[in-house]
């Protein structure tokens, strides 16, 4: 087989339904005409002077200028407020405020819909304006090398960086004969090119194009999509990108269909569904769907390789924070000697391209994402999204191959992103990057080191 | 705007008055314009910097002039000051010097403040703040570093204080802006965008840039990263054998980001022979970057001091090399809390740019660029700046430094900032709070 670079085609997708700009722009009209009777008197009727605007966007280039401010051009540079700060005013939009909900924020949602319109890396200058640190994923922050690169080749070497992954069962060495044949146990399972999958969307909004969008983006983008094994035959959808999820009551039934995927997820744990599924679909990877926090030791001496753990979708699971679950669960798992053997899938929670790595260094192989494939087709969430069952959003109307698009744009935009951490850490290989804890820093340890010996200290962190 | 030259005069005269006026009206109407600001550069602190720029004086008006509403590093420590009666008699007689060669070897390089400006780059800046920068590091016997993209003629008669930086790119990097230095600088990466090298859009490298970085105009340029002939603390040492080739009495600075490693970066660069390390923490920078690099990667510049500091400290070498920190430093009580935690000074650039009239609004890469004239290569915009103004603002602000850092060094009961260095005993760890004075 010929190497082939893996590439995603991105282009230009725009909002197609309406966003609130970040800005509101407010003008007092009354004082607007004071300035430019002022300065028509002070600077004598030189009209190119009196009537040149304060903003490079264009927002008072309209017919009339300031009367009608073009407000969906302001970028909020405050530009016109510092210069006329009696005339105009700019303030932030409300309406873009109730955008999200607790988890998800404003400022995600923004950047989601900028990765699904472009496919680009975000790129914004004047360094970093958030907060120091904080809870879940925002304390913890990826390492760096000053002088390993992935390779020498290239401007940063990263145009050779793989993002393969494969999922299921691998022995531990291969053996072959003396014709050089492959005997023995071999590796049971799949490769997908980069380490995310769409999973199961929420169920609660009327997702028949979505459905469709998610399935035909999952094709190019050659990953996977988990779907409800009900829902695929009640739609009649059919790819070699869905994994269908198979509740244990309906494991024969899937086995019937003659259907063969590449992957099947078994709706949490039952012995006999999973032996069935093995039995029936040899050729199919069977992953067993779970809650973080399960012991997984039993299961996978009951032949289970494939692990696909869920927290809801803002990240909270059994054993705390999101990060905190796959943490314990790979190393519980190196400890039992067992993590080269399995596959650890994982997804809630997971709603911004700096999660991705920050997962995959706490220990899984791959992620699921499922609210920001929608954020990016412009859902609007009408409440708390928490989990399939309880994700009250609203869909707007799309054209087929836009909504495709905007999917294939926002994984693409991830993936770069991803390769810019791994560039960053001098890894050629996101299979490197799985559980390196080394290459992960934690707020809560490194202000511990920094900052014990300051007086105070102690009584904010015992 | 226009084709002609004066019109465009008339038209730059008139929103330059507006902008200096506004800079001054602001942080006196008692409230800040609704979306100004970050939760590191709060409004009050973008004020009380215009107005320090102003005057020259310590801000008033009630602004929290201390501390941004991060909830962590810096705007979580302050300093346990003496009671009034134990405070120094004269503050004014404080000494903030700062030797930056420990080295027995090579010449001595004191300045009077303990920062000196950081590299920021022709392309990324306009020449005339470039210039305005250069001045007032003139003007206070400090520095101003070029950054990447070469040496402007218009800089060479401030060169006893600018410090040529060779960055991974070698844009514009000539034997003679090597030779005519004090201290040159070798940039192996920046905080804002660690492990990443850099990146000029298309659209700032108009002509002159271009011939400055001996490229094509209107091409992306990005510098690789890192030095493809540095991959050890040997290779690292043979850059510096090369530098001091071509100027021997020149002092090194070694500008990194902050790994997990920083410490072994710090004693690896010490055994290159640099005399200046400058650890350049993530969460700075004044150019444009990843969104994803700048929040996630490396780590913030306040946890990383101490551990380089102890770790020169184990090693027996901390007197021989200087610590500058730079990446989140915003005010004299930054510089004083980053040599608590066992800095000798630090560099600033974000603030010098605050200082010349920046909101924050970070749209430093879109379209012309800056509209404040800053960060653009734009003819019209960076008009705006006129590098005499600019000088006496950035001036302004190091003055008013001075004085603050000089308050609390008394209060601390220390005569001299070197005697700050590493008393993290001196901090208070608080919690978090908004940032703004009740």
């Amino acid at each position: 087989m010929s190497y082939r670079r893996y590439s995603i085609p991105t282009q230009p997708a725009p909002n197609s339904a309406p966003h609130p700009n970040r800005f509101r722009v407010k003008v007092r009209k009354l004082k607007l005409a004071e300035l430019l009777l002022r300065e028509a008197v002070h600077y004598r009727l030189d009209l190119p002077v009196v009537l040149s605007r304060p903003c490079v966007y264009g927002v008072f280039s309209g017919p009339v200028g300031g009367f009608m401010p073009r407000e969906h051009l302001c970028v909020g540079c405050l530009r016109c407020s510092v210069e006329f700060p009696n005339v105009v005013r700019i303030h932030p939009n409300p309406e873009r405020l109730g955008l999200g909900d607790s988890y998800l924020d404003p400022d995600t949602v923004d950047t989601l819909l900028y990765e699904a319109a472009s496919g680009r890396v975000p790129v914004r200058g004047a360094g970093y304006a958030g907060g120091f640190g904080g809870d879940g994923w925002d304390g913890m922050w990826t390492d760096m090398s000053e002088i390993v690169r992935p390779t020498r080749d290239g401007i940063h070497g990263r145009e050779y960086i793989s993002t393969e992954v494969f999922l299921g069962s691998r022995p531990k060495f291969l053996r072959f004969d003396s014709f050089g044949r492959s005997i023995g146990e071999r590796p049971h399972g799949l490769s997908l090119p980069i380490p995310i999958l769409f999973d199961l969307p929420p169920l609660t909004a009327r997702l028949e194009r979505a459905l469709t969008a998610l399935v035909a983006a999952a094709e190019v983008l050659e990953t996977l999509v988990v779907l409800p094994l009900g829902l695929v035959r009640e739609r009649g959808v059919q790819s070699a990108a869905i994994v269908p999820l198979v509740e244990p009551a309906r494991a024969h039934e899937m086995i019937s269909l003659g259907w063969r995927p590449r992957m099947v997820e078994l709706d949490g744990w039952d012995p006999a569904a999973f032996q069935a599924l093995v039995a029936g679909l040899p050729d199919t990877l069977i992953g067993v769907r779970l809650p973080f926090g399960e012991d997984l030791l039993p299961l996978i001496e009951q032949g289970a390789s494939a692990f696909h753990l869920t927290a809801d979708y803002h990240g909270r699971t059994s054993a705390g924070f999101v990060l905190e679950a796959i943490r314990s669960t790979h190393s519980s798992l190196v400890e039992q000697g067992r993590r080269e053997q399995v596959t650890l899938l994982g997804s809630g929670g997971i709603v911004a391209a700096e999660h991705v790595p920050k997962a995959i260094l706490c220990g899984l192989d791959a992620v699921g994402i499922e609210l920001s494939p929608l954020i990016a087709l412009q859902a609007r969430l009408l409440g708390e999204a928490l989990n399939p069952d309880r994700a009250p959003l609203e869909l707007p109307a799309f054209e087929a191959a836009w909504a495709k698009q905007r999917l294939v744009n926002l994984v693409a935009s991830w993936r770069d992103q991803l390769l810019e951490i791994l560039g960053a850490m001098g890894l050629r290989e996101v299979r490197r990057l799985r559980g390196e804890m080394g290459r992960a820093m934690f707020q809560h340890e490194l202000e511990r080191e920094a900052f014990a010996s300051i007086p105070g200290y102690g009584e904010h962190h015992d | 705007m226009t084709d002609r030259p004066d019109v465009l005069a008339r038209i730059t005269a008139k929103h330059t008055e507006a902008l200096r006026r506004g800079f001054r009206a602001w942080p006196e109407m008692g409230f800040p314009p609704p979306t100004l600001g970050d939760l590191r550069w709060t409004p009050d602190l973008i004020l009380s910097n215009w107005q320090q720029a102003e005057s020259g004086k310590l801000p008033g008006n009630g602004l929290e002039s201390a501390r941004g509403a991060s909830k962590g590093g810096f705007d979580v420590l302050e300093f346990g000051f003496l009671p009034e009666a134990q405070w120094l008699a004269d503050p004014e007689s404080v000494d903030t010097s700062l030797e930056l060669n420990r080295r027995p070897y090579d010449p001595s390089v004191r300045i009077p403040i303990p920062w000196y400006g950081a590299g920021m780059s022709f392309g990324s800046v306009s020449e005339q703040v470039m210039l305005s920068r250069a001045m007032a590091a003139e003007r206070w016997d400090t520095f101003t570093s070029t950054g990447e993209g070469g040496y402007p003629d218009s800089l060479a008669p401030y060169s006893r204080h600018v410090i040529t930086q060779i960055a991974t790119g070698l844009f514009g990097v000539r034997e003679e802006t090597i030779q005519r230095a004090r201290i040159v600088e070798i940039k192996y990466a920046q905080g804002a965008k660690p492990g990443l090298g850099g990146h000029l859009l298309g659209d700032k490298s108009t002509l002159a840039v271009a011939r400055m970085r001996e490229s094509v105009p209107w091409v992306s340029l990005f510098s690789p990263f890192p030095f493809h002939s540095v991959y050890s603390v040997e290779d690292h040492r043979k850059h510096v054998d090369w530098l001091k080739t071509i100027n021997p009495s020149a002092l090194v600075v070694v500008k990194v980001s902050t790994p997990t490693d920083i410490d072994m970066v710090a004693v690896g660069s010490y055994h290159a022979g640099a005399h200046i390390l400058q650890i350049d923490g993530s969460y700075g920078g004044t150019g444009a970057a990843p969104e994803i690099a700048k929040k996630n990667i490396a780590m913030p510049v306040e946890l990383a001091i101490p551990r380089v500091h102890r770790y020169l400290l184990e090693e027996g070498v901390r007197d021989e090399l200087v610590l500058m920190a730079s990446g989140g430093i915003r005010t004299a009580d930054d510089v004083a809390k980053a040599v608590a935690l066992g800095a000798d000074g630090v560099v600033l650039g974000t603030a010098e740019l605050v200082a010349l009239g920046c909101t924050r609004c970070r749209n430093c890469e879109r379209g012309r660029g800056c509209p404040f004239g800053l960060t653009t290569t734009d003819p019209e915009l960076s008009l705006l700046i006129d590098p005499a103004w600019g000088a006496e603002r950035i001036s302004n602000l190091y003055r008013a430094m001075q004085v603050r850092l000089r308050t609390i060094l008394s209060r601390l009961g220390l005569p001299r900032l070197a005697d700050l260095r590493g008393r993290t005993d001196l901090l208070r760890y608080r919690s978090a709070s908004n940032g703004r004075k009740e």
